[in-house]
C-alpha cells in the first residue's frame, strides 16, 4: 500500500509549506483567474482535505462534494493537484478523482474546525467528522455498523485504489476500494481473465494469459442449468486462488465485504450465462459452509453490466432454494447494501404476498417461514413495513386485501428470473461431508465383519 | 375494547393469525383514534388510489434512483476470446484446482518481468515470453519444493522467505526445457534478485497468508483459528483428499464383497431350511404311518387319541429336538424285551401322558412318542452306518471270550446321528 501512504505523508507535510506559497500563486493560476481574484481569501489552493465545495458531475450539473484526498497530477506542475471527492448526496461508490476545473471554487465552504462531542460515542471529534458520521448514518446499509467500526472501515477504504477493470466483454468503473496485493494497488486499471479471474496490470499480459488459460467456466461443479443460465458451486478450500480472486473482484463492488479471513470456509455460487465462448460470470453469492447464525448467504453481487436484468433476485431465490433443500430457514448476512436491501425487500414482498393472495383461512408466521425458508424476523419486518399486520381487538391480524397486495407487488418491482427447482442437482455440503464420514466409519467397522 | 390495546402484545410466530381479505373490515370496527386509524385510512387509500407514489410505506428509493458508476464494452473482446466452448449434455463436474492436476503454468509475467525481458532480448528474441514465464514458474516451484524438503515452510507469513534453490540444481531439474545454460543463468539471477527484493515468493499461490494476529487492514485472507470443536480421532481422519478417496474406494470394494458373501449365506440358509422341512415332513409321514399301524395292531384306537395324534401331527412348530424327545420319554428302549406287556402298559402310560400333555396345551412335547417295538422313531436322526463307522475307526468292541459258560452279554448299542452330527449312543433303559 505504498502509494496511499505516500499521498498521506505528503498531505501531512504539504499544507504548512504550501499555505504561504499558495496565496500568491492563487491569483496567477491558469484556470480561473477572475474568479480567483474574488475568492482568494476563501479558496486557498491546494484545497484541504475535508473541504466542501460544489463539483460538476457526469450529468454536467453541480453537486455538493467533500474532498477526501488529494494528489499531485502526474502531468501538471508542482502545484497542480487532483482531488478525490465524495458526492454527499450519493453512496461512496460514486467517489472519484476529479480535476480542479470541475470544482467551483466560489462555493468553497469555510468551516471552523471545532471539536464537537458525539452523543453516541462521547468521542471528541471535529465537526467534519461528526457530520460525516451523521451523513453515513442516514445512508442505507451503514445502519448496522456501530460508529467506531464504521470510522475504522472508512479510514482505510477511503480511496478507491483501482479505478477501472476489464472483465471479459466489459470495461467497468469500480465502486469501492479493494485490498489487492501492494504490487497491484497503484494501477489505474486491472485486467481480469474472465474465467479464472486472475488479474494483470497490462492488456498484453492478459492476452498472453488467454492463450494458455484453458478454463472456460468456473472451476467447480455445475449444479443448475436452465437454458443458457448455469450455476456453479466452487469450494473455497479446493479452489483457493479462484476464491481469492473472486473476493478481490467482488470487493471492488461491495462496500462492507471483508477479506479479513481466508476463503476456506466458504462456498461460492457463481451464476453464468453460457455461449460458445464459455460460461460468463454475471454474478455470484458466497455462503459459509457452517453458519452459526443461520445465514444462508454471506455476500451477493451482480456485476454492473448485468444489473437490473433480474439476476440479483435469481441469486436470492436460489439461496432460498438451497435452504429449502437443506431443510432450514435462512437469512442474508448483515449489513446489506442499499441495492441489496432493495432486492431482498422486493423478493420477500413478492414471495409472501403471492402466498397471502392465494391462501384461505388463517396462517401463522411460522407456517409462512416453513413454506418459504425465510426467517420469521424477516417475514415480520416485511409485513410490518408494508403495514399488513395490524393489532386489533387483542390479536394480530394480517391484511390480505387483493387490491392492497397488488399495489405492493407492483411497487416491489418485477420478479427476477425464475429458479426451476427440477433443474437443481445438488447435495448440501454437510451431507457430502457426512457421506464420506459415514463411509469412513463403516471402513473402521467393516473389517471385523468380513472376517467371519 | 380496541382503545385499550394501544400497546400490542408481542407477536407469537406459531399462532395462526386471521387473514383479512378486505380492508373495509379494518375501517368498520375502529373508532377514530391516533395511530391505528391513520394506518387504516392509509390502507384504505392504498386500495382506492391509483397513484403509488403517495404510498408512504414504500419510502425506499427504487433502484432507478440509485446511481451507479458506468461501464463500457471492450472492442477487442471478440478477438481475444475464442469460440471454442462446447457445452456437454450432462452438468459439468469440477476437476479440482489446476495447480494440483497438470503442467499449467500458473505464473503470469508482470510489468517488471516484461520490462526486463524486453531489455534482455534487445530485439533479438533470445527467449520468448512464454518460455521466460515457464522458467520463472518452474524456479518458484522448485524453490518451494526445496524449502519443503528442508522443512522451512511456515503456515503463515513470519520472517522473510529466502531462496534456497541453487542454480545447478535448477539447471539439472530443468534440462527438459532445453534452455541454454547462459540464458538460464541470467533468468535465475534476475529471479533471485527479485525474490530478494520481495522477500516472499512471486507466485501468489506460494505466498503464505498473514498471521492471524496481524492487524494491518490491508493484509487479507488470514487463516481462521481452528474452531474449538471436540478433538476426536475421527476428526483427524476427516480429511478430504486423495488418500481418503482411495480409502473410500477400498471400503466400497469391501462392502461389495460383504454383500456377496451375505447373499450366498442367505441362499445357503434357505436351502438348509428347505431340507429341514423335507425331513420333517418325511418324519411326520413315517410317524403317522407307523402310529396308525401300531394302533390298529394294539386295537386301542381311542378316537380322542387319534384325533389328538392327528392334531399333534399336523402342528407345524412342534419340532422336538431328538435329545429332548429321548430324554422326555425314557420309555423308548433300544431293544424289545417284553413287547406285549410293555406295549400295553406303555401305551396306557403314554396315552395318559398324552392326555396330560393335551391339557397342558402341548406345544413342547408335540410329537407322539412312537411305540414301535422294533424301532423307536427318533426324529431328525439317521441310523448309523457301520461301514462308515468302521472307516472312521469306530468299531464294535469284540465280544469278550465266554467265561464259565455264562451267557455273554451282547453289547446292545443302537447309535444314531444326533444333533450337530454327533454320534449318540442312548442309555439303555434298565427297566426294560
Amino acid at each position: 500500500m505504498g502509494s496511499l501512504k505516500e499521498v498521506k505523508a505528503e498531505d501531512g507535510a504539504a499544507p504548512s509549506s504550501n499555505g504561504a506559497a499558495a496565496a500568491p500563486t492563487a491569483t496567477a493560476g491558469p484556470d480561473n483567474p477572475t474568479r480567483r481574484g474574488r475568492s482568494a481569501s476563501a479558496a486557498v489552493l491546494p484545497l484541504e482535505v475535508g473541504t466542501r465545495v460544489m463539483c460538476r458531475w457526469r450529468d454536467q450539473k453541480p453537486h455538493p462534494v467533500k474532498v477526501i484526498e488529494r494528489r499531485k497530477t502526474s502531468s501538471g506542475g508542482p502545484n497542480d493537484y487532483e482531488y478525490y471527492v465524495h458526492y454527499t448526496e450519493f453512496n461512496r461508490r460514486l467517489d472519484e478523482w476529479v480535476k480542479l476545473e470541475q470544482l467551483d471554487l466560489d462555493t468553497v465552504e469555510t468551516d471552523v474546525d471545532e471539536k464537537v462531542e458525539d452523543k453516541v460515542t462521547s468521542l471528541k471529534m471535529t465537526r467534519h467528522q461528526k457530520r460525516k458520521i451523521d451523513e453515513t448514518h442516514v445512508e442505507h446499509g451503514h445502519e448496522e455498523l456501530d460508529a467506531a467500526s464504521l470510522r475504522e472501515h472508512e479510514e482505510f477504504t477511503k480511496v478507491k485504489n483501482i479505478a477501472k477493470i476489464e472483465l471479459g466483454r466489459y470495461e467497468i468503473d469500480t465502486w469501492y476500494f479493494s485490498p489487492f496485493p501492494p504490487e497491484y494497488s497503484d494501477s489505474p486499471k486491472l485486467y481480469f481473465c474472465e474465467f479464472c479471474l486472475n488479474f494483470m496490470k497490462r492488456k498484453e499480459q492478459l492476452q498472453r494469459h488467454m492463450r494458455k488459460c484453458d478454463l472456460k467456466h468456473p472451476p467447480g461443479d455445475e449444479i443448475y442449468r436452465s437454458g443458457t443460465l448455469s450455476m456453479f458451486e466452487v469450494d473455497g478450500k479446493k479452489n483457493k486462488v479462484y476464491g481469492q480472486n473472486l473476493c478481490y473482484l467482488a470487493k471492488l463492488f461491495l462496500d462492507h465485504k471483508t477479506l479479513y479471513y481466508d476463503v476456506d470456509l466458504f462456498l461460492f455460487y457463481v451464476l453464468c450465462e453460457c455461449d460458445d465462448r464459455g460460461c460468463h460470470m454475471v454474478g455470484y453469492f458466497s455462503k459459509e459452509k457452517h453458519s452459526e447464525e443461520s445465514y444462508n448467504l454471506a455476500c451477493i453481487l451482480t456485476l454492473p453490466p448485468y444489473q437490473r436484468k433480474g439476476y440479483g433476485k435469481f441469486l436470492i431465490a436460489f439461496s432460498y432454494e438451497l435452504s429449502k433443500k437443506e431443510g432450514k430457514v435462512g437469512t442474508p448476512e448483515r449489513p446489506l447494501s442499499d441495492l441489496g436491501l432493495l432486492s431482498y425487500r422486493g423478493y420477500w414482498t413478492r414471495v409472501l404476498l403471492d402466498i397471502l393472495k392465494k391462501h384461505k383461512g388463517n396462517i401463522s408466521i411460522k407456517e409462512l417461514s416453513d413454506m418459504t425458508a425465510i426467517k420469521p424476523d424477516d417475514i415480520l419486518s416485511t409485513l410490518q413495513t408494508l403495514d399488513l399486520i395490524q393489532y386489533r381487538k387483542g390479536q394480530h391480524v394480517i391484511c390480505a386485501d387483493p387490491k392492497v397486495l397488488d399495489r405492493h407487488l407492483k411497487a416491489a418491482g418485477r420478479g427476477g428470473l425464475e429458479v426451476d427447482v427440477s433443474k437443481l442437482i445438488w447435495t448440501p455440503y454437510k451431507e457430502q461431508v457426512l457421506c464420506s464420514l459415514n463411509l469412513q466409519v463403516a471402513a473402521v467397522a467393516a473389517p471385523p465383519l468380513l472376517k467371519i | 375494547m380496541s382503545r385499550l390495546s394501544f400497546r400490542p402484545r408481542p407477536l407469537d410466530i406459531h399462532k395462526k393469525l386471521p387473514v383479512v381479505k378486505s380492508v373495509k373490515e379494518f375501517e368498520d370496527d375502529e373508532a377514530p383514534s391516533t395511530t391505528p386509524s391513520t394506518r387504516n385510512s392509509m390502507l384504505h387509500r392504498l386500495a382506492t388510489e391509483n397513484d403509488t407514489e403517495t404510498n408512504q410505506t414504500l419510502s425506499k428509493k427504487s433502484s432507478h434512483e440509485i446511481p451507479t458508476p458506468q461501464f463500457n464494452t471492450v472492442e477487442t473482446y471478440e478477438r481475444d476470446y475464442s469460440r471454442t466452448f462446447i457445452q456437454t449434455t450432462s452438468y459439468i463436474r469440477g476437476r479440482g484446482a489446476r495447480a494440483e492436476i497438470g503442467e499449467f503454468v500458473e505464473y503470469d509475467l508482470d510489468d517488471e518481468d516484461e520490462d526486463w525481458l524486453e531489455e534482455f532480448n534487445n530485439e533479438r528474441k533470445i527467449i520468448s515470453s512464454e518460455k521466460f514465464e515457464t522458467l520463472l514458474f518452474k524456479l518458484e516451484v522448485l524453490d518451494h519444493k526445496a524449502r519443503e524438503r528442508a522443512g522451512v515452510i511456515t503456515p503463515t507469513f513470519g520472517a522473510p522467505i529466502r531462496v534456497i534453490l541453487h542454480l545447478d540444481s535448477a539447471a539439472e531439474a530443468l534440462q527438459s526445457l532445453s534452455v541454454r545454460f547462459a540464458i538460464l543463468q541470467s533468468v535465475y539471477n534476475y529471479w533471485k534478485t527479485k525474490r530478494e527484493r520481495w522477500q516472499k515468493p512471486i507466485l501468489r499461490r506460494l505466498q503464505p497468508p498473514p498471521p492471524v494476529n496481524d492487524t494491518n487492514p490491508y493484509n487479507v485472507f488470514r487463516p481462521r483459528e481452528k474452531a474449538h470443536r471436540l478433538h476426536t480421532r475421527r476428526m483427524q481422519r476427516r480429511e478430504n483428499n486423495v488418500q481418503s478417496f482411495e480409502k473410500l474406494r477400498h471400503v466400497r470394494r469391501s462392502l461389495d464383497q460383504a454383500k456377496r458373501v451375505v447373499e450366498a449365506l442367505i441362499k445357503r440358509e434357505e436351502k438348509k431350511r428347505l431340507l429341514m422341512e423335507c425331513e420333517v415332513n418325511l418324519q411326520r409321514v413315517q410317524m403317522k404311518y407307523k402310529h396308525e399301524a401300531q394302533l390298529i395292531e394294539d386295537r386301542m384306537v381311542f378316537p380322542s387319541l387319534q384325533r389328538a395324534s392327528c392334531k399333534l401331527a399336523s402342528s407345524d412348530d412342534d419340532y422336538m429336538d431328538s435329545d429332548d424327545t429321548t430324554n422326555g420319554h425314557p420309555y423308548a428302549r433300544p431293544a424289545s424285551a417284553h413287547p406285549k406287556y410293555a406295549d400295553s402298559k406303555l401305551a396306557m402310560v403314554s396315552t395318559g401322558q398324552m392326555k396330560r400333555e393335551l391339557k397342558q396345551g402341548s406345544a413342547s412335547n408335540g410329537w407322539l412318542q412312537k411305540r414301535d417295538p422294533d424301532e423307536p422313531i427318533l426324529l431328525f436322526t439317521r441310523p448309523l452306518d457301520p461301514d462308515k463307522l468302521a472307516a472312521a475307526g469306530i468299531m464294535q468292541p469284540p465280544c469278550p471270550p465266554a467265561e464259565n459258560g455264562s451267557v455273554a452279554s451282547t453289547y446292545r448299542f443302537n447309535g444314531r446321528i444326533g444333533r450337530g452330527g454327533r454320534i449318540i449312543f442312548d442309555r439303555c433303559n434298565p427297566l426294560l
